[in-house]
Protein backbone atom coordinates (compact mmCIF):
# COMPACT_ATOMS: atom_id res chain seq x y z
CA UNK A 1 0.00 0.00 0.00
CA UNK A 2 1.38 3.34 -1.52
CA UNK A 3 2.29 5.58 2.42
CA UNK A 4 2.13 8.58 0.29
CA UNK A 5 0.09 9.23 -2.58
CA UNK A 6 -0.68 12.32 -5.06
CA UNK A 7 -3.33 12.72 -7.57
CA UNK A 8 -4.17 14.85 -9.57
CA UNK A 9 -1.84 17.52 -8.04
CA UNK A 10 -2.65 21.10 -9.54
CA UNK A 11 -1.01 24.18 -8.37
CA UNK A 12 -0.32 27.68 -9.53
CA UNK A 13 0.93 30.80 -8.24
CA UNK A 14 -1.43 33.70 -9.70
CA UNK A 15 -1.14 33.29 -13.02
CA UNK A 16 1.79 31.14 -13.27
CA UNK A 17 1.09 27.22 -13.30
CA UNK A 18 3.51 25.24 -11.94
CA UNK A 19 1.70 21.80 -11.88
CA UNK A 20 -0.47 20.19 -13.81
CA UNK A 21 -2.50 16.80 -12.96
CA UNK A 22 0.57 15.61 -11.23
CA UNK A 23 0.05 12.27 -10.05
CA UNK A 24 2.63 9.65 -7.88
CA UNK A 25 2.96 7.20 -5.05
CA UNK A 26 5.58 6.10 -2.67
CA UNK A 27 5.24 2.68 -1.27
CA UNK A 28 6.05 2.11 2.93
CA UNK A 29 10.05 2.28 3.06
CA UNK A 30 10.61 3.19 -0.67
CA UNK A 31 12.71 6.41 -1.24
CA UNK A 32 11.75 8.33 -4.09
CA UNK A 33 13.86 10.66 -6.15
CA UNK A 34 12.13 13.67 -7.50
CA UNK A 35 13.73 15.64 -9.83
CA UNK A 36 14.05 18.31 -12.24
CA UNK A 37 15.19 21.19 -13.78
CA UNK A 38 15.46 24.67 -11.62
CA UNK A 39 12.05 26.12 -11.24
CA UNK A 40 10.16 22.84 -12.15
CA UNK A 41 8.33 23.27 -8.50
CA UNK A 42 9.80 20.25 -6.75
CA UNK A 43 10.02 22.04 -3.71
CA UNK A 44 6.20 23.03 -3.84
CA UNK A 45 5.18 19.31 -3.92
CA UNK A 46 7.49 18.92 -0.93
CA UNK A 47 6.07 21.53 0.88
CA UNK A 48 2.39 20.83 0.53
CA UNK A 49 3.02 16.82 1.62
CA UNK A 50 3.65 18.67 4.75
CA UNK A 51 0.41 21.21 4.70
CA UNK A 52 3.07 24.41 4.29
CA UNK A 53 1.42 24.76 0.72
CA UNK A 54 -2.04 23.70 -0.46
CA UNK A 55 -2.73 22.88 -4.08
CA UNK A 56 -5.49 24.74 -6.10
CA UNK A 57 -6.94 20.92 -6.70
CA UNK A 58 -6.18 17.50 -6.58
CA UNK A 59 -5.06 14.90 -3.01
CA UNK A 60 -2.94 14.72 -1.15
CA UNK A 61 -2.74 11.32 0.25
CA UNK A 62 -0.47 10.45 3.51
CA UNK A 63 -1.50 7.11 5.40
CA UNK A 64 -4.58 7.53 3.30
CA UNK A 65 -5.51 10.52 5.05
CA UNK A 66 -6.00 13.15 2.29
CA UNK A 67 -4.76 16.07 4.07
CA UNK A 68 -5.62 19.15 1.79
CA UNK A 69 -8.70 19.52 3.69
CA UNK A 70 -7.08 19.87 7.06
CA UNK A 71 -6.25 22.97 8.73
CA UNK A 72 -2.80 24.15 11.11
CA UNK A 73 -4.20 22.16 13.98
CA UNK A 74 -5.63 19.14 11.55
CA UNK A 75 -2.07 18.94 10.41
CA UNK A 76 -0.06 18.50 13.88
CA UNK A 77 -0.63 14.81 14.01
CA UNK A 78 0.22 15.07 10.15
CA UNK A 79 3.04 16.59 11.45
CA UNK A 80 4.63 14.53 13.60
CA UNK A 81 4.29 11.69 11.35
CA UNK A 82 5.90 13.68 8.61
CA UNK A 83 9.80 14.90 8.75
CA UNK A 84 11.04 17.97 6.66
CA UNK A 85 14.50 18.34 5.92
CA UNK A 86 14.75 21.97 4.74
CA UNK A 87 17.52 23.31 2.20
CA UNK A 88 19.23 25.85 4.13
CA UNK A 89 18.45 23.76 7.63
CA UNK A 90 15.67 26.64 8.81
CA UNK A 91 17.61 26.16 12.41
CA UNK A 92 15.99 28.84 14.82
CA UNK A 93 19.08 31.14 15.22
CA UNK A 94 17.50 32.53 18.71
CA UNK A 95 18.51 29.31 20.41
CA UNK A 96 21.41 26.95 20.61
CA UNK A 97 21.48 23.49 18.89
CA UNK A 98 20.36 21.88 22.34
CA UNK A 99 17.30 24.07 22.56
CA UNK A 100 16.72 23.65 18.54
CA UNK A 101 16.61 20.03 18.63
CA UNK A 102 14.32 19.89 22.22
CA UNK A 103 11.76 21.54 20.57
CA UNK A 104 9.61 18.97 18.97
CA UNK A 105 10.59 17.05 21.62
CA UNK A 106 9.12 19.97 23.77
CA UNK A 107 5.95 20.52 22.53
CA UNK A 108 5.34 17.03 21.61
CA UNK A 109 6.16 14.48 23.82
CA UNK A 110 6.11 14.57 27.96
CA UNK A 111 9.81 13.79 28.32
CA UNK A 112 10.89 15.27 31.04
CA UNK A 113 13.75 17.36 30.87
CA UNK A 114 16.54 14.33 31.52
CA UNK A 115 14.97 12.46 29.15
CA UNK A 116 15.15 15.33 26.78
CA UNK A 117 18.93 15.70 27.49
CA UNK A 118 19.56 11.94 27.09
CA UNK A 119 18.20 11.69 23.71
CA UNK A 120 19.67 15.03 22.21
CA UNK A 121 23.06 13.72 23.03
CA UNK A 122 22.05 10.36 21.64
CA UNK A 123 21.11 11.92 18.21
CA UNK A 124 24.05 14.64 18.38
CA UNK A 125 26.57 11.66 18.55
CA UNK A 126 24.94 9.23 15.87
CA UNK A 127 25.24 12.17 13.66
CA UNK A 128 28.17 12.94 14.53
CA UNK A 129 28.05 16.56 16.19
CA UNK A 130 27.99 16.25 19.77
CA UNK A 131 30.60 19.35 20.20
CA UNK A 132 28.45 21.55 18.60
CA UNK A 133 25.32 21.11 21.41
CA UNK A 134 25.99 24.64 22.95
CA UNK A 135 26.79 26.43 19.44
CA UNK A 136 24.52 28.69 17.76
CA UNK A 137 23.12 28.27 14.36
CA UNK A 138 25.67 30.86 13.51
CA UNK A 139 28.54 29.66 14.57
CA UNK A 140 28.46 26.84 12.52
CA UNK A 141 29.12 25.76 9.01
CA UNK A 142 26.00 25.25 6.41
CA UNK A 143 27.06 21.73 6.12
CA UNK A 144 26.72 21.61 10.04
CA UNK A 145 23.51 22.96 9.81
CA UNK A 146 21.77 20.89 7.28
CA UNK A 147 22.91 17.99 9.56
CA UNK A 148 21.82 19.52 12.46
CA UNK A 149 18.72 20.31 11.00
CA UNK A 150 18.31 16.70 9.65
CA UNK A 151 19.00 15.81 13.38
CA UNK A 152 16.19 17.97 14.43
CA UNK A 153 13.37 16.71 11.91
CA UNK A 154 14.04 12.93 12.27
CA UNK A 155 14.27 13.51 16.72
CA UNK A 156 10.61 12.80 16.47
CA UNK A 157 11.41 9.27 14.85
CA UNK A 158 8.75 9.89 11.78
CA UNK A 159 7.75 7.41 9.50
CA UNK A 160 8.45 9.47 6.33
CA UNK A 161 10.72 12.22 5.85
CA UNK A 162 11.41 14.77 3.33
CA UNK A 163 14.74 15.83 1.94
CA UNK A 164 14.67 19.69 0.17
CA UNK A 165 18.23 19.43 -1.26
CA UNK A 166 19.67 18.05 1.38
CA UNK A 167 23.71 18.17 -0.48
CA UNK A 168 23.17 21.58 -2.04
CA UNK A 169 26.17 23.74 -1.89
CA UNK A 170 27.96 21.19 0.29
CA UNK A 171 31.77 20.28 -0.30
CA UNK A 172 32.40 16.83 -1.05
CA UNK A 173 33.35 15.56 3.03
CA UNK A 174 29.80 17.24 4.38
CA UNK A 175 27.95 15.85 1.12
CA UNK A 176 29.31 12.35 2.04
CA UNK A 177 28.28 12.36 5.77
CA UNK A 178 24.42 13.75 4.65
CA UNK A 179 24.49 10.73 2.40
CA UNK A 180 25.51 8.05 4.97
CA UNK A 181 23.06 9.93 7.14
CA UNK A 182 19.99 9.14 4.74
CA UNK A 183 21.19 5.81 4.03
CA UNK A 184 21.25 5.13 7.80
CA UNK A 185 18.01 6.28 8.20
CA UNK A 186 16.43 4.60 5.07
CA UNK A 187 17.96 1.36 6.35
CA UNK A 188 15.91 1.95 9.48
CA UNK A 189 12.67 1.68 7.03
CA UNK A 190 11.82 5.17 6.84
CA UNK A 191 9.63 6.22 4.13
CA UNK A 192 11.46 9.09 2.19
CA UNK A 193 11.04 11.34 -0.76
CA UNK A 194 14.22 12.98 -2.22
CA UNK A 195 14.09 16.31 -4.32
CA UNK A 196 17.62 17.05 -5.56
CA UNK A 197 20.02 17.68 -8.31
CA UNK A 198 22.69 15.93 -6.86
CA UNK A 199 22.65 12.77 -9.01
CA UNK A 200 25.24 10.36 -7.16
CA UNK A 201 23.60 11.11 -4.16
CA UNK A 202 19.97 10.46 -5.51
CA UNK A 203 21.29 7.50 -7.47
CA UNK A 204 22.69 5.70 -4.48
CA UNK A 205 19.49 6.56 -2.27
CA UNK A 206 16.35 6.56 -4.41
CA UNK A 207 14.65 3.76 -4.89
CA UNK A 208 12.78 4.96 -7.94
CA UNK A 209 12.37 8.64 -9.42
CA UNK A 210 9.67 10.69 -10.75
CA UNK A 211 10.74 13.76 -13.52
CA UNK A 212 9.47 16.79 -13.25
CA UNK A 213 9.15 18.50 -16.89
CA UNK A 214 6.44 20.72 -18.36
CA UNK A 215 4.59 20.76 -15.36
CA UNK A 216 3.41 17.08 -15.46
CA UNK A 217 5.79 14.07 -14.12
CA UNK A 218 7.22 13.55 -17.53
CA UNK A 219 8.55 9.82 -16.54
CA UNK A 220 8.80 7.43 -13.76
CA UNK A 221 9.77 4.18 -12.35
CA UNK A 222 12.41 2.17 -10.87
CA UNK A 223 16.14 2.95 -12.13
CA UNK A 224 16.41 -0.18 -13.74
CA UNK A 225 12.74 0.68 -15.85
CA UNK A 226 13.75 3.66 -17.11
CA UNK A 227 17.07 2.49 -18.29
CA UNK A 228 14.90 0.07 -20.31
CA UNK A 229 13.29 3.08 -22.20
CA UNK A 230 15.02 4.61 -24.51
CA UNK A 231 14.59 8.22 -22.95
CA UNK A 232 16.41 11.09 -23.85
CA UNK A 233 15.48 12.99 -20.31
CA UNK A 234 16.77 9.97 -18.34
CA UNK A 235 19.85 9.95 -20.21
CA UNK A 236 20.12 13.33 -19.55
CA UNK A 237 19.26 12.89 -16.09
CA UNK A 238 21.87 10.24 -15.68
CA UNK A 239 24.83 11.93 -17.71
CA UNK A 240 23.58 14.79 -14.94
CA UNK A 241 22.77 17.35 -17.74
CA UNK A 242 19.32 18.01 -15.60
CA UNK A 243 19.73 21.39 -13.45
CA UNK B 1 3.99 57.78 -27.65
CA UNK B 2 3.75 56.48 -24.25
CA UNK B 3 1.31 53.75 -23.47
CA UNK B 4 -1.94 55.20 -22.47
CA UNK B 5 -2.46 55.36 -18.54
CA UNK B 6 -4.87 52.43 -17.59
CA UNK B 7 -6.84 54.97 -14.24
CA UNK B 8 -9.31 51.54 -13.89
CA UNK B 9 -6.48 49.30 -12.63
CA UNK B 10 -4.21 51.52 -11.15
CA UNK B 11 -7.27 52.81 -8.66
CA UNK B 12 -7.41 49.02 -8.35
CA UNK B 13 -3.99 48.71 -7.22
CA UNK B 14 -4.22 51.21 -5.12
CA UNK B 15 -7.42 50.38 -3.00
CA UNK B 16 -6.20 46.61 -2.76
CA UNK B 17 -3.09 47.08 -0.53
CA UNK B 18 -5.16 48.92 2.56
CA UNK B 19 -8.18 46.48 1.75
CA UNK B 20 -5.57 43.26 1.96
CA UNK B 21 -4.33 44.64 5.18
CA UNK B 22 -7.26 45.18 6.93
CA UNK B 23 -8.41 41.78 5.71
CA UNK B 24 -5.11 40.17 6.99
CA UNK B 25 -4.65 42.10 10.17
CA UNK B 26 -8.18 40.88 11.05
CA UNK B 27 -7.65 37.28 10.28
CA UNK B 28 -4.27 37.86 12.57
CA UNK B 29 -6.38 39.22 15.36
CA UNK B 30 -8.64 36.32 14.95
CA UNK B 31 -6.10 33.51 15.12
CA UNK B 32 -4.53 35.51 17.76
CA UNK B 33 -7.75 35.20 19.66
CA UNK B 34 -8.52 31.50 18.99
CA UNK B 35 -5.10 30.53 20.18
CA UNK B 36 -4.83 32.80 23.58
CA UNK B 37 -7.51 30.14 24.95
CA UNK B 38 -5.65 27.28 24.01
CA UNK B 39 -2.62 25.26 25.50
CA UNK B 40 0.08 25.29 25.84
CA UNK B 41 1.41 29.26 26.64
CA UNK B 42 4.89 29.86 26.05
CA UNK B 43 5.42 32.58 29.55
CA UNK B 44 9.50 32.42 29.01
CA UNK B 45 8.66 33.57 24.98
CA UNK B 46 6.78 36.30 26.91
CA UNK B 47 8.87 37.48 29.83
CA UNK B 48 11.59 37.38 26.95
CA UNK B 49 9.33 40.15 25.28
CA UNK B 50 8.76 41.69 27.89
CA UNK B 51 12.13 42.85 27.99
CA UNK B 52 12.67 43.25 24.77
CA UNK B 53 9.86 45.72 24.01
CA UNK B 54 9.77 47.42 28.06
CA UNK B 55 13.00 47.71 29.66
CA UNK B 56 15.11 47.74 26.54
CA UNK B 57 12.82 51.10 25.39
CA UNK B 58 12.99 52.43 28.65
CA UNK B 59 15.85 54.81 27.94
CA UNK B 60 14.41 56.03 24.91
CA UNK B 61 11.22 56.41 26.36
CA UNK B 62 12.78 58.45 29.89
CA UNK B 63 14.14 61.04 27.19
CA UNK B 64 11.62 61.49 25.24
CA UNK B 65 8.89 62.04 27.99
CA UNK B 66 11.94 64.44 29.55
CA UNK B 67 12.23 66.84 26.96
CA UNK B 68 8.66 67.04 25.75
CA UNK B 69 7.50 68.32 29.26
CA UNK B 70 10.86 70.46 29.27
CA UNK B 71 10.22 71.96 25.96
CA UNK B 72 6.07 72.20 27.10
CA UNK B 73 7.07 73.97 30.29
CA UNK B 74 9.08 76.58 28.52
CA UNK B 75 7.19 76.66 25.89
CA UNK B 76 3.31 77.69 28.01
CA UNK B 77 5.66 79.47 29.94
CA UNK B 78 7.21 82.12 27.70
CA UNK B 79 4.10 82.41 25.79
CA UNK B 80 1.46 82.52 28.93
CA UNK B 81 3.86 85.47 30.05
CA UNK B 82 2.49 88.11 28.42
CA UNK B 83 -0.92 87.55 30.36
CA UNK B 84 0.23 86.31 33.39
CA UNK B 85 -0.68 83.06 33.20
CA UNK B 86 2.13 81.33 33.82
CA UNK B 87 0.73 79.73 37.38
CA UNK B 88 -1.48 77.70 34.70
CA UNK B 89 1.58 76.24 33.60
CA UNK B 90 1.85 73.06 35.55
CA UNK B 91 -1.76 72.24 35.05
CA UNK B 92 -1.40 72.85 30.82
CA UNK B 93 1.70 70.66 31.35
CA UNK B 94 0.18 68.16 33.49
CA UNK B 95 -2.91 67.94 31.54
CA UNK B 96 -1.42 67.62 28.32
CA UNK B 97 1.60 65.03 29.71
CA UNK B 98 -1.12 62.86 30.91
CA UNK B 99 -4.27 62.82 28.01
CA UNK B 100 -1.89 62.90 24.82
CA UNK B 101 2.00 63.37 24.92
CA UNK B 102 2.66 60.72 27.36
CA UNK B 103 0.62 58.05 25.72
CA UNK B 104 0.90 59.28 21.81
CA UNK B 105 4.55 60.02 21.81
CA UNK B 106 5.63 56.63 24.00
CA UNK B 107 3.95 54.38 21.70
CA UNK B 108 5.28 56.29 18.60
CA UNK B 109 8.95 55.50 19.88
CA UNK B 110 7.60 52.06 20.73
CA UNK B 111 6.36 51.83 17.07
CA UNK B 112 9.47 53.08 15.97
CA UNK B 113 12.24 51.11 17.92
CA UNK B 114 9.96 47.79 18.84
CA UNK B 115 7.43 47.83 15.39
CA UNK B 116 10.69 47.67 13.29
CA UNK B 117 12.10 45.29 15.64
CA UNK B 118 9.01 42.86 15.50
CA UNK B 119 8.56 43.19 11.23
CA UNK B 120 12.37 42.60 10.79
CA UNK B 121 13.15 39.37 12.98
CA UNK B 122 9.87 38.41 11.46
CA UNK B 123 10.53 38.69 7.92
CA UNK B 124 13.90 37.46 8.79
CA UNK B 125 12.76 33.94 9.97
CA UNK B 126 10.19 33.83 7.16
CA UNK B 127 13.24 34.07 4.99
CA UNK B 128 15.45 31.49 6.07
CA UNK B 129 12.05 29.39 6.49
CA UNK B 130 12.32 29.47 10.48
CA UNK B 131 8.85 30.14 10.22
CA UNK B 132 8.35 27.01 7.55
CA UNK B 133 10.21 25.00 10.24
CA UNK B 134 7.85 26.23 13.34
CA UNK B 135 5.10 25.05 11.17
CA UNK B 136 6.33 21.75 9.71
CA UNK B 137 7.29 20.80 13.56
CA UNK B 138 3.68 20.89 14.57
CA UNK B 139 3.81 23.81 16.53
CA UNK B 140 2.23 27.42 15.65
CA UNK B 141 4.21 30.83 14.13
CA UNK B 142 0.91 32.58 16.13
CA UNK B 143 1.67 31.10 19.30
CA UNK B 144 5.61 31.25 19.27
CA UNK B 145 5.39 34.59 17.56
CA UNK B 146 2.59 36.57 17.47
CA UNK B 147 1.17 36.02 20.75
CA UNK B 148 4.00 36.98 23.05
CA UNK B 149 4.76 40.17 21.15
CA UNK B 150 1.01 41.16 21.32
CA UNK B 151 0.63 40.33 24.98
CA UNK B 152 4.14 42.10 25.52
CA UNK B 153 3.19 45.59 23.93
CA UNK B 154 -0.10 45.46 26.27
CA UNK B 155 1.06 44.84 29.49
CA UNK B 156 4.29 46.90 28.93
CA UNK B 157 3.34 50.09 26.88
CA UNK B 158 0.37 50.93 30.07
CA UNK B 159 3.57 51.11 32.06
CA UNK B 160 5.91 52.79 29.83
CA UNK B 161 2.90 55.18 29.67
CA UNK B 162 3.01 55.72 33.50
CA UNK B 163 6.73 56.45 34.03
CA UNK B 164 6.85 58.99 31.02
CA UNK B 165 4.15 60.75 32.66
CA UNK B 166 5.90 61.31 35.92
CA UNK B 167 9.35 62.05 34.05
CA UNK B 168 7.17 64.33 31.35
CA UNK B 169 6.17 66.05 34.77
CA UNK B 170 9.55 66.29 36.40
CA UNK B 171 11.06 67.54 33.28
CA UNK B 172 8.18 70.46 33.20
CA UNK B 173 8.77 70.83 36.84
CA UNK B 174 12.42 71.42 36.47
CA UNK B 175 12.10 74.24 33.71
CA UNK B 176 8.81 75.63 35.48
CA UNK B 177 11.26 76.19 38.85
CA UNK B 178 14.39 77.27 36.75
CA UNK B 179 13.62 78.91 34.05
CA UNK B 180 9.87 80.58 34.32
CA UNK B 181 11.39 81.21 38.13
CA UNK B 182 8.05 79.38 39.68
CA UNK B 183 8.18 77.53 43.25
CA UNK B 184 9.00 73.54 43.34
CA UNK B 185 6.55 73.21 45.73
CA UNK B 186 3.85 75.23 44.00
CA UNK B 187 4.48 73.20 40.69
CA UNK B 188 4.02 70.36 42.62
CA UNK B 189 1.16 71.35 44.40
CA UNK B 190 -0.76 72.28 40.99
CA UNK B 191 -0.20 69.09 39.34
CA UNK B 192 -1.40 67.34 42.31
CA UNK B 193 -4.42 69.46 42.64
CA UNK B 194 -5.29 70.16 39.23
CA UNK B 195 -4.88 66.72 37.75
CA UNK B 196 -7.66 64.01 38.18
CA UNK B 197 -8.74 60.58 36.97
CA UNK B 198 -10.69 61.91 34.01
CA UNK B 199 -7.08 62.92 32.69
CA UNK B 200 -5.55 59.55 33.55
CA UNK B 201 -8.46 57.13 32.39
CA UNK B 202 -8.54 59.70 28.97
CA UNK B 203 -4.45 58.75 27.88
CA UNK B 204 -4.22 55.43 29.89
CA UNK B 205 -7.14 53.61 28.30
CA UNK B 206 -5.58 54.50 24.74
CA UNK B 207 -2.33 52.44 25.74
CA UNK B 208 -4.11 49.39 24.99
CA UNK B 209 -5.24 50.39 21.68
CA UNK B 210 -1.85 51.49 20.39
CA UNK B 211 -0.30 48.66 22.03
CA UNK B 212 -2.45 46.70 19.45
CA UNK B 213 -2.05 49.39 16.52
CA UNK B 214 1.76 48.31 17.07
CA UNK B 215 1.92 44.64 17.32
CA UNK B 216 -0.40 43.75 15.22
CA UNK B 217 0.59 45.49 11.80
CA UNK B 218 4.41 44.51 12.76
CA UNK B 219 3.87 40.81 13.13
CA UNK B 220 1.69 41.20 10.06
CA UNK B 221 3.79 42.84 7.85
CA UNK B 222 6.95 40.14 8.90
CA UNK B 223 4.74 37.15 8.41
CA UNK B 224 3.67 38.41 4.86
CA UNK B 225 7.86 38.75 3.53
CA UNK B 226 7.67 36.48 0.74
CA UNK B 227 10.31 37.41 -1.52
CA UNK B 228 13.50 37.33 -0.17
CA UNK B 229 15.26 39.95 2.05
CA UNK B 230 14.64 42.94 0.16
CA UNK B 231 11.36 42.52 1.71
CA UNK B 232 12.38 42.45 4.74
CA UNK B 233 13.34 46.37 4.45
CA UNK B 234 10.41 47.23 2.98
CA UNK B 235 8.16 45.26 5.43
CA UNK B 236 9.66 47.38 7.81
CA UNK B 237 9.00 50.26 6.87
CA UNK B 238 5.50 49.43 6.35
CA UNK B 239 5.31 48.47 9.71
CA UNK B 240 6.68 51.65 11.05
CA UNK B 241 4.89 53.75 8.83
CA UNK B 242 1.33 52.00 9.67
CA UNK B 243 1.58 51.86 13.10
CA UNK B 244 2.84 55.12 13.50
CA UNK B 245 -0.30 56.38 11.30
CA UNK B 246 -2.59 54.23 13.34
CA UNK B 247 -1.42 55.97 16.95
CA UNK B 248 -1.69 59.07 15.21
CA UNK B 249 -5.36 58.78 13.39
CA UNK B 250 -6.69 56.45 16.13
CA UNK B 251 -5.63 59.04 18.82
CA UNK B 252 -8.41 61.59 17.30
CA UNK B 253 -11.45 59.17 17.20
CA UNK B 254 -9.78 57.42 20.49
CA UNK B 255 -10.09 60.85 22.13
CA UNK B 256 -13.41 61.43 21.08
CA UNK B 257 -14.65 58.12 22.73
CA UNK B 258 -13.05 58.58 25.70
CA UNK B 259 -14.31 61.86 25.87
CA UNK B 260 -18.27 60.81 25.93
CA UNK B 261 -16.93 58.19 28.75
CA UNK B 262 -15.54 61.19 30.65
CA UNK B 263 -19.04 62.68 30.14
CA UNK B 264 -20.66 59.62 32.04
CA UNK B 265 -17.94 59.51 34.79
Amino acid sequence: MALIEIVNFKKAFGTKIIHENVSFYVKKGECLGLVGGSGAGKSVILRSLIGLEKPDSGQILINGVDIVPLNEQELIPVRKQVAYAFQGGALFDSMTVYENLAYPLRAHTELVETEIAEKIHHQLAEFGLEKSIHLYPGELSGGMQKRIGLARAVIMQPEIILYDEPTAGLDPYNTRKIQELILRLKATGVTAILVTHDIPTAMAVCDKFAFLKDKVIAEQGTIDQLLSRDNSLIQQFIEGNIL
Amino acid sequence: MSAPVDFPAMITEKVKEPLEFLGGVALLTKDTLKELRTRPFYGSLLVDQIYLVGVKSLPLVLITALSTGMVMALQYGLGLEKFGGKPYVPRLVASTILREMGPVFTSLMLAARVGAGMASEIGSMVVTQQIDAIRALGTSPIKKIVIPRVLACLIVLPLLVSIANLVGNFGGLVVGSTELNLDTQFYFRRVLETSNLKDYIAGFGKTFFFALFIALPSCYFGLNVKNGTKEVGIATTKAVVTASLLILVGDFFLAKIFWVIEQWL
